[in-house]
């Protein structure tokens, strides 16, 4: 009888082990499915290999320097991941690039990304390996339910934060948070815009009627008081919010609803997939209001989704697209070209990932070689109309504000392509 | 030094809470670790104690209730969620220091726990794990829309750190002696428990139902007891939980939480206190012992794509692993090898 529990046992450890080589198994069949831009490493600066072949063009001294350790939490799995996971492959290629090119003040940039999933308590987990364990002095964020939810850690870790998340609770009053840096349009701003261009394009009797559609996470809600506000202000009447997930592949009843009040224009706050969703069941539904996408809501993906639903839809935008001729975007595409990928299957997310590490690399060599959080949030402070060859509007970082780009424009989507109708417009209060 | 047998002369002896001098000095060897553990480890993996720690106390309460007494219930996440809230609204609505909030998480969960405990006397097995799924569903749904109190999806943030006069629970190595001193007196009480007439009791309901009524176990009474005090255990753990991260969402509390506590007293060992405490580290340890593995691979493969996906994988074939080769969880294989050793050479 003992020696039976004994035998159960040995045969559990041989289970586990068994569980061991199963994961080894699992993670070659694994291998073809992602993209093959994430198949490269993520910072080809930390492997040996990679350092070799770099060091001969490089400066010998560098290698003495450390390499600079920057944490980065990304979404490839997760609710946004349509648009979080070319986000990241942008900031691990400008990794690369910026590493080939002998990297920042002489160091290499070792990018530590984790995926979080879009789900806040991992984003937190993920945030306290990078700062106890590989104790990073920068992070890349993305969201902003966990960017707005660790927002106050942040801050008492002295961590400059750089997100992908534009809201602009994050960065209203630099004295509550103020290693939080973004370099685009906040989505008030962008709603801002969008309310003024239905305000003075609409040309029916009394004032235009909006609808807003979002998803029930901090990103979602992120832009709705402030555009509630401005409506009120100016005279635009709000009628109506639906919530529509940000992984849904069906909005009818929503619109339904929403069409029960009429608006002329709905406002959408969401990632690709559900923006195609809402724009397909439109068409379908033959609901007659125009939809403006906020910046998320608005790449190539949608129409790819939404094939002519898309048709006349109105992104407000601060990027650039990768079809438009801004010189800021050659050095990506000779990057993307040396290394043999095609540039077309890139879209406005990638540009926007790169674009936001180089501005963090700029700030990085303004630091010099005090690379304590205190220290890179001074460098980033020192940007001042940085210029990014037409990507963005002129970024500028200030001890008074972390706001990054003030400007964008507004695009059509006409002919299955994105155009640009304004020149960069700015927000009014 | 081979026992022929634990001999009891006193009654002292017999009430002993361990029996044999071996087991004493491992208990004592165990608190001096527990202590020195900060010194030796890197702040990374002190934080890592700390959620063993507040995981412990949880599961703790889930095998009270599912363990101990039968009961199963899939609200845990829920109920930790109750825990947390509470607590955070207590401290930051209110203004009450922690150590008013922590018993008040408690208490209140207990309340929660023991309504949503009350189907138990009608609805067994099966019915009663709907019956507490859709206890996770309405605490879940109601968390997430009371937005005025809890904030709703946006969650709640700058919960304050514990602190007693100038001293402040702020740190992982602080936070983890306050947390372990939690854990100790949680451990005692559980294991005192069981051997008092309620948690008798509690294990005769377990066994069956209508015998322990025949025998004069009121029912109903030790039902919603047991739904009350492990509700308590789990209030506490959120309400830790929530100091600890200073911050708290409503992601924190899925569904996928519940589960993965049922896993962590299944693989642990059902009905032990000792098995609540080895389910606990490790189901907290796999995955930073997955990613670490993951880690050097990354740099070859593309695995960091698929991790999220492969630790949810990898927990399922852990718990159907036990549930073939050993029911009684890892508290058994630690039995085993402590039985094997004590008896050595002569295991007949």
């Amino acid at each position: 009888m003992k020696n039976n529990l004994l035998i159960r046992g040995f045969a559990l450890v041989a289970a586990l082990a068994l569980i061991g080589v199963m994961l080894a198994a699992c993670a070659p069949a694994a291998a073809p499915a992602p993209t093959p831009t994430a198949a490269k490493p993520a910072a080809p600066g930390t492997t040996p290999a990679a350092k070799s072949t770099a060091a001969p063009s490089a400066a010998t001294p560098a290698a003495a320097k450390p390499p600079i350790k920057i944490g980065g939490i990304f979404d490839l799995t997760g609710g946004t991941s349509d648009v979080g996971a070319p986000y990241a492959d942008g900031v691990k290629d400008f990794v690369a690039y910026i590493n080939e090119k002998g990297g920042v003040n002489g160091r290499k940039i070792d990018l530590i990304g984790i995926d979080y999933a879009y789900k806040i308590p991992q984003a937190e987990e993920a945030y306290n390996r990078l700062t106890t364990q590989d104790k990073v002095p920068v992070i890349m964020g993305w969201g902003t339910g966990d960017t707005e939810a660790m927002a106050p850690k942040i801050t008492k870790d002295k961590i400059p934060f750089m997100s992908a998340s534009y809201s602009e609770h994050l960065v209203k009053n630099v004295q509550t948070n103020p290693y939080n840096f973004m370099i685009g349009v906040t989505y008030s701003d962008q709603m801002r815009v969008a309310l003024k261009y239905i305000k003075d394009n609409y040309k029916g009797a009394g004032n235009p009627k909006v609808a807003f559609i979002y998803n029930d996470t901090g990103f979602g809600k992120s832009p709705m008081q402030d555009g509630k506000d401005w409506a009120a202000k100016h005279g635009v009447d709000w009628v109506d919010e639906e919530i529509v997930a940000l992984t849904a592949l069906d909005s009818t009843s929503q619109l339904l609803n929403m069409q029960k009040k009429n608006p002329d224009f709905a406002i959408i706050q969401e990632t690709a997939m559900a923006t195609a969703t809402v724009l397909k069941d439109a068409k379908k539904l033959g609901v007659k209001t125009k939809f403006i996408g906020l910046n998320w809501a608005s790449d190539e993906k949608v129409i790819d989704l939404a094939k002519d639903a898309a048709e006349g839809y109105i992104g407000a935008i601060p990027f650039a697209f990768i079809s438009e001729n801004a010189p800021g975007l050659q050095e990506v595409k000779d990057f993307n070209k040396a290394k043999g990928v095609d540039w077309n299957k890139h879209n406005i997310r990638y540009v926007q990932g790169w674009i936001s590490m180089k501005v963090m690399a700029e700030g990085l060599k303004q630091a010099g070689d005090n690379l304590t959080g205190e220290g890179i949030k001074a460098g980033l402070e020192t940007l001042k109309n940085y210029d990014t060859g037409g990507v963005t509007a002129p970024i500028t970082f200030s001890p008074q504000s972390h706001k990054g780009a003030l400007k964008m424009k507004l695009y059509e989507v006409k002919g299955g392509k994105w155009v640009p109708f304004t020149d960069y417009i700015q927000a009014i209060e | 030094m081979i026992e022929c047998g634990v001999f009891k002369r006193t009654y002292e002896e017999d009430m002993a809470f361990r029996h044999t001098a071996l087991a004493r000095w491992r208990i004592y060897l165990l608190l001096l670790a527990v202590v020195v553990f900060p010194f030796v480890a890197s702040e990374y993996y002190v934080g890592i104690a700390n959620l063993i720690g507040i995981a412990i106390i949880g599961a703790l309460g889930l095998n009270i209730l599912t363990g101990f007494t039968g009961q199963i219930s899939v609200g845990q996440g829920a109920f930790l969620g109750v825990g947390a809230y509470t607590s955070a609204i207590l401290a930051i609505r209110l203004g009450l220091p922690f150590w008013l909030a922590l018993p008040g998480a408690g208490l209140v969960t207990a309340l929660v726990g023991s309504v949503f405990g009350i189907p138990s006397l009608r609805l067994k097995g099966l019915y009663l794990v709907i019956a507490t799924l859709a206890g996770q569903v309405i605490i879940e749904w109601t968390i997430g829309h009371w937005v005025d109190l809890t904030g709703g999806s946006q969650g709640m943030t700058n919960i304050p750190s514990p602190a007693i006069g100038p001293l402040t629970f702020a740190s992982r190595t602080s936070y983890y002696y306050l947390t372990y001193a939690i854990v100790l007196a949680a451990t005692v009480f559980a294991s005192n428990l069981f051997r008092s007439k309620v948690g008798r009791a509690f294990v005769a309901v377990r066994d069956r139902d209508i015998a322990a009524e025949a025998m004069g176990v009121h029912l109903f009474r030790y039902k919603i007891l047991a739904f009350a005090v492990s509700s308590f255990y789990v209030g506490v753990a959120g309400s830790l939980w929530a100091h600890y991260l200073n911050m708290i969402s409503p992601e924190h509390f899925t569904v996928g939480v519940s589960i993965e506590y049922l896993a962590m007293i299944i693989i642990g060992g059902l009905g032990t206190v000792s098995g609540s405490i080895f389910g606990a580290i490790f189901m907290t340890l796999l995955p930073v012992i997955l990613r670490e593995l993951t880690g050097p691979l990354s740099a070859m493969l593309p695995i960091t794509q698929v991790f999220n996906a492969l630790r949810e994988g990898i927990f399922g074939i852990v718990i159907i692993v036990f549930l073939i080769y050993e029911p009684h969880g890892l508290a058994k294989i630690w039995r085993n090898i402590k039985d094997y050793f004590r008896l050595w050479p002569f295991s007949y």
